[in-house]
């Protein structure tokens, strides 16, 4: 969507197990949900 | 990776924009309680980020912190920037990026929780951050001008808004050419049934 949008070299870093032994960590091992950090750029 | 940021679902704004103001009027209250996700010093340690930029923050200003990546792991913002920061909470990224931007830089925080709004305006005095501001505001309809900012940062925010392009189409407006979005946010690799994207107590617990 990012793309669809109008952004251009977007990037996804690496994962982080943002819920790992919080109350939150059963659903988000259920859905495999991880945190990520995300960049992209407007066009000139 | 199934992108959760880029798919559209089917609640109610309104409805997700009160739950969501309910969960965090608590996390800028009771930031300490037991809630689904950490929070605080210790998640932005979890998370990564730089002790340089964690560390100095008085506790008021951390203790709310409950995002979900780091929002600068990607690209530490230059001097003399100006930043909006999206759903800004009680300021924790903000203050990071009014320090990375300098004092020839500003940062507008954004946030639609009237506690936290108020809490980052308490922040704001306590850190000694001139460069920084907080508007009443959504994602979706931000209190600034066409192309106003260098950079959008955002944490854990675009997972709780519904129609996902129209969020990303406002940070686009906001945003000069050439400017950038960066953002710590969830994505689910694997697929979550259409009932439960339904079920509006599981977007925020």
């Amino acid at each position: 969507m990012l793309e669809a949008v109008g952004f251009e070299a977007v990037q996804i870093g690496p994962p982080v197990d943002t819920f790992a032994g919080a109350g939150g960590e059963d659903k988000a091992r259920a859905y495999a949900v991880f945190g990520y950090p995300f960049l992209a750029r407007k066009p000139r | 990776m199934t992108d959760d940021v880029t798919t559209q679902t089917p609640v109610d704004r309104q409805a997700l924009r009160a739950e969501v103001q309910t969960k965090y009027r608590e996390v800028a209250e009771m930031p300490d309680a037991d809630f689904h996700f950490h929070t605080g010093r210790f998640l932005a340690r979890h998370l990564g980020y730089d002790p340089a930029w964690l560390e100095p923050l008085p506790d008021p200003a951390v203790e709310s912190f409950a995002g979900i990546a780091n929002p600068f792991a990607l690209r530490h913002l230059e001097a003399g920037e100006r930043v909006v920061d999206v759903g800004s909470g009680a300021g924790f990224d903000t203050f990071v990026a009014a320090g990375q931007v300098g004092s020839e830089g500003a940062v507008v925080g954004i946030d639609m929780t009237p506690e936290m709004l108020a809490k980052s305006r308490r922040n704001a005095e306590l850190v000694g951050a001139d460069n920084v501001t907080f508007r009443d505001g959504y994602v979706e309809e931000m209190p600034l001008d066409d192309g106003w900012a260098d950079v959008v940062i955002s944490n854990g925010v675009f997972n709780l808004c519904p129609d996902k392009k129209a969020a990303f189409d406002e940070v686009f407006r906001v945003l000069t050419p050439g400017g950038h979005l960066q953002f710590g946010d969830i994505a689910n690799n694997n697929p979550v049934p259409p009932e439960a994207m339904q079920d509006i107590d599981l977007w925020t617990g």
